[in-house]
């Protein structure tokens, strides 16, 4: 890998050994962190005015992103959707359809990708450069769990803020599809919530709520332990950076479609 | 150390009678509003080397970015006699996914040469430095003072008119810091260029420099032999080279 | 950066979202020239062919693993949303066209996209900003290198090279999902599945497919490219330009995903 000189072809089975490995390490320490999280929530042991300025962060930092691609995917998926069922004369339906997508599927999908990109990535970068500036051990050195003292107001922050950015996303994305149902489909704002209102359900937000949360403890655990177990100089902080995007993103997909498997569904 | 004479240099001589290789008159630099150089003059002559000396920060790395043409003075003007620039980074500055031949043969491409004569002037140039064994070694397999060393093979690869350094020796333990000052004098001997070199090492700016110029708060306040430092009754020089508390630099700052 | 944000959104938020245009102006004027420096050198033919493959292979090796991941899963979930609903009007035997539709035009190009920013982008903009941290960008143009030629032209032609096969390696997996999922959800068998998809799905959506693949391929390199060229500084830089390549990639992304779909889509067949 570090010599890009002639391509190497690497034995499938070597290189899935290789990721097991690496999967099975991360998801340790992850859990490891995780728990000890716990222990120091269930203990009381926290600074809430730390979690307010990290959650301060978390919304500020999100807020724009998450707004406009939940903005863009609500035009996108309103787009196709109301011209098809406006054809079979289904005006009716597009509002509920729309909605339910939104809310089960793209909508938390898009804000846990989007936060990964934006949080997880600026955790794992600024807790990697502080291993690298030797700020980790002095914390250690004055006896500092850098796990209370970093990882636990992230944790309650993100819980906090997730659900949040997701609805805000998520009513951004109906905003939007609402707009282009009128000027694409003639279908008039009244109709589109009338079937919005008809079809999605309570369980629809909960679904929709605990999939946020689960997002929120994936990006936080998994970037915060990348952050904290990079060693080396800026080339390191990077690659710890771009790991925490990839493993937080790929395991927000996969579980994604594990909760979407367990949910109560129903069909408008 | 610091507090010992210096000896007049036995560095290889050099005339003022050519045109100067390198000539700054009235250089100055902002950043964000700040003046970092506030009119900078000098000339440094074929076969001479000039050492720029200051506490850190003073601009020593953006004055030999400007004269490389890295960045654009706001004021002033730079005036070289040659295309040909050697500099040696700080950083050493390798491209780590390159070996040491294929760093040195970037710093060639323009010659165009056939395959044959490109590897027979790097494998001359890593010998000079010492690192003949190294030339298919990643930068990242070598040690500081190799990587530093192969810095150097590739600044001079081209056999440039101009050299500058970057704090050669800065971050170096004390007899690599003489390795490398000895292999600056060598190759003052063998390229006859004309050379800057920015440090704040005592060593490093007495045995390799001609002359050296010192800056404080974006203009020079001294200019002069090495071996005259001590005996200057500059007080700027004279607290740079006995580095003491007292005297008119940092006044106010500490 | 962020706190200095907060004190902002306290004074005003006009003044947040201000600044945030104004970032983006300026990251586009250097995407701007970083697309207009590449297309000069691609014009002439000036391409590095054998960095080019070299870095082909690397994207591909790269994001290989998670771009199965995420096309298998993303199409699980999908398909168990549309067959619920499908199954509700009895309208099984239309599964697989909708499913394939879906994937093909929208959430395929999208979902192959946001990995290849994560993957590839982030990457591209560590090294590059490493690169420009340690001063080898300096010491490329010290030796009149262009860093655009030298580095940018290869990525941009090897993840040209290597985007159509990610995304439709992304497809079939995707639709291998789907027809999983039909035939235990909605006991759809896969000729009737693919039956339903070959009579939906036309040439043109597979044109829209890999427009969206080489298009979403060229914003994630010339804005991974032009943060990493433009960022200096020290280690927690390289970090910080990760996270802006990763966060205006995907950005950019969504918005040009939306104006290509309504440019191409010509309603209901
Ligand atoms: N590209 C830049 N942008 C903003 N400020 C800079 C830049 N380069 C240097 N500076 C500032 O200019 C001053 C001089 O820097 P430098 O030339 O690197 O100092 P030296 O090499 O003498 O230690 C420092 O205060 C530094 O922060
Ligand atoms: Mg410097």
């Amino acid at each position: 890998m570090d010599r890009p000189n002639g391509i190497t072809v690497a034995n499938p089975l070597t290189l899935l050994d290789k990721y097991l490995g690496i999967v099975l390490q991360l998801v340790g320490q992850a859990t490891i962190m995780f728990l000890q999280t716990m222990r120091y929530i269930f203990r009381g042991e926290l600074s809430l005015s730390e979690a307010f300025r990290q959650a301060n962060m978390i919304g500020l930092g999100s807020l724009y992103v998450v707004g406009v691609t939940g903005l863009f995917t609500g035009f996108a998926m309103s787009l196709q959707i109301s011209k098809e069922l406006a054809a079979f004369g289904a005006d009716t339906a597009v509002g509920g359809v729309v909605a339910l997508a939104l809310i089960r599927e793209i909508g938390p999908i898009t804000a846990g990708v989007m936060v990964a990109g934006r949080v997880g990535s600026a955790m794992a970068a600024e807790l990697s450069s502080m291993v690298v500036s030797e700020q980790i051990d002095a914390l250690k050195i004055m006896r500092v769990d850098p796990v209370q003292f970093l990882v636990v107001p992230r944790f309650l922050a993100a819980l906090v803020m997730m659900p949040a950015l997701s609805i805000y996303s998520m009513f951004l994305g109906l905003g939007g599809a609402i707009f282009i149902a009128q000027a694409k489909a003639n279908i008039p704002p009244e109709t589109f919530l009338d079937s919005v209102k008809q079809t999605v359900v309570g369980t629809d937000f909960i679904t929709h709520i605990i999939k946020s949360l689960v997002f929120a403890t994936i990006i936080i655990f998994f970037s915060c332990s990348i952050g904290l177990s990079a060693r080396g100089g800026a080339e390191d902080v990077g690659h710890a950076t771009t790991r925490a995007v990839v493993w937080t993103m790929t395991i927000i997909f996969i579980v994604n479609y594990i909760i979407t498997a367990l949910s109560p569904l129903h069909a408008s | 150390m610091t507090s010992q004479p210096i000896p007049p240099s036995s560095l290889p001589s050099f005339s003022k009678a050519s045109e100067p290789m390198i000539k700054v008159e009235g250089l100055r630099k902002s950043f964000n509003g700040r003046e970092v150089l506030k009119g900078i003059s000098f000339e440094v002559f074929p076969g001479e080397m000039l050492a720029i000396i200051g506490p850190s920060g003073c601009g020593k790395s953006t004055l030999l970015k400007l004269i490389t043409g890295l960045l654009e003075p706001d004021a002033g003007k730079i005036t070289l006699n040659s295309e040909q620039i050697g500099l040696v980074f700080q950083g050493s500055a390798l491209l780590n996914s390159l070996t040491v031949r294929e760093n040195l043969a970037l710093a060639l491409r323009e010659r165009k040469l056939p395959k044959r004569e490109q590897d027979k002037a790097i494998m001359e140039d890593l010998t000079l430095v010492g690192l003949a064994d190294y030339i298919d070694s990643f930068p990242t397999q070598l040690s500081g003072g190799q990587q530093k060393r192969t810095s150097f093979a590739r600044a001079i690869v081209n056999d440039p008119q101009i050299i500058l350094y970057d704090e050669p020796t800065t971050g170096l333990d004390p007899v690599m810091s003489t390795v490398i000052e000895d292999y600056m004098i060598e190759l003052e001997k063998q390229l006859h260029a004309a050379g800057i070199v920015v440090t704040h090492q005592f060593s490093t700016w007495t045995r390799t420099a001609h002359r050296a110029i010192l800056l404080n708060q974006g203009v020079v306040v001294w200019e002069g032999k090495p071996h005259e430092a001590l005996n200057s009754t500059n007080p700027y020089i004279i607290q740079f080279a006995k580095a003491t508390r007292e005297g008119p630099m940092l006044a106010g700052k500490v | 950066m962020q706190a200095s944000d907060a004190k902002k959104l306290a004074a005003s938020p006009y003044l947040l979202v201000e600044d945030w245009v104004s970032i983006g102006v300026r990251l586009a004027g250097q995407v701007g020239i970083v697309i207009a420096k590449t297309f000069y050198y691609l014009l002439r033919l000036q391409i590095d062919w054998q960095e080019s493959i070299r870095q082909a292979y690397f994207i591909g090796v790269k994001s290989f693993l998670i771009v199965s991941l995420t096309a298998l899963f993303t199409g699980l979930a999908m398909s168990l949303q549309i067959a619920i609903q499908l199954v509700q009007f009895g309208g099984e035997s239309a599964i697989g066209g909708v499913v394939s539709l879906a994937l093909i035009r929208q959430i395929g190009p999208i979902t192959a996209a946001i990995i290849v920013a994560g993957r590839v982008g982030s990457s591209i903009a560590a090294e590059l900003t490493t690169m420009n941290v340690s001063e080898q960008i300096d010491a490329l143009k010290v030796m009149r290198i262009d860093p655009i030629k030298f580095l940018v032209v290869p990525r941009f032609v090897g993840a040209m090279m290597m985007m159509p096969v990610l995304s439709i390696y992304a497809m079939f997996i995707g639709i291998f999902a789907g027809m999983v999922i039909a035939l235990v959800y909605a006991d759809v068998s896969f000729g009737v599945f693919l039956d339903s998809a070959k009579a939906m799905v036309i040439d043109q959506d597979f044109f829209v497919h890999f427009l969206k693949a080489f298009i979403n391929a060229a914003i994630v390199i010339f804005y991974s490219c032009a943060i990493g060229l433009n960022t200096r500084g020290g280690a927690a830089d390289v970090g910080n330009a990760v996270t802006r390549s990763v966060v205006w990639s995907m950005t950019v992304m969504f918005i040009v995903n939306y104006i290509v779909t309504d440019l191409t889509y010509e309603g209901p067949r």
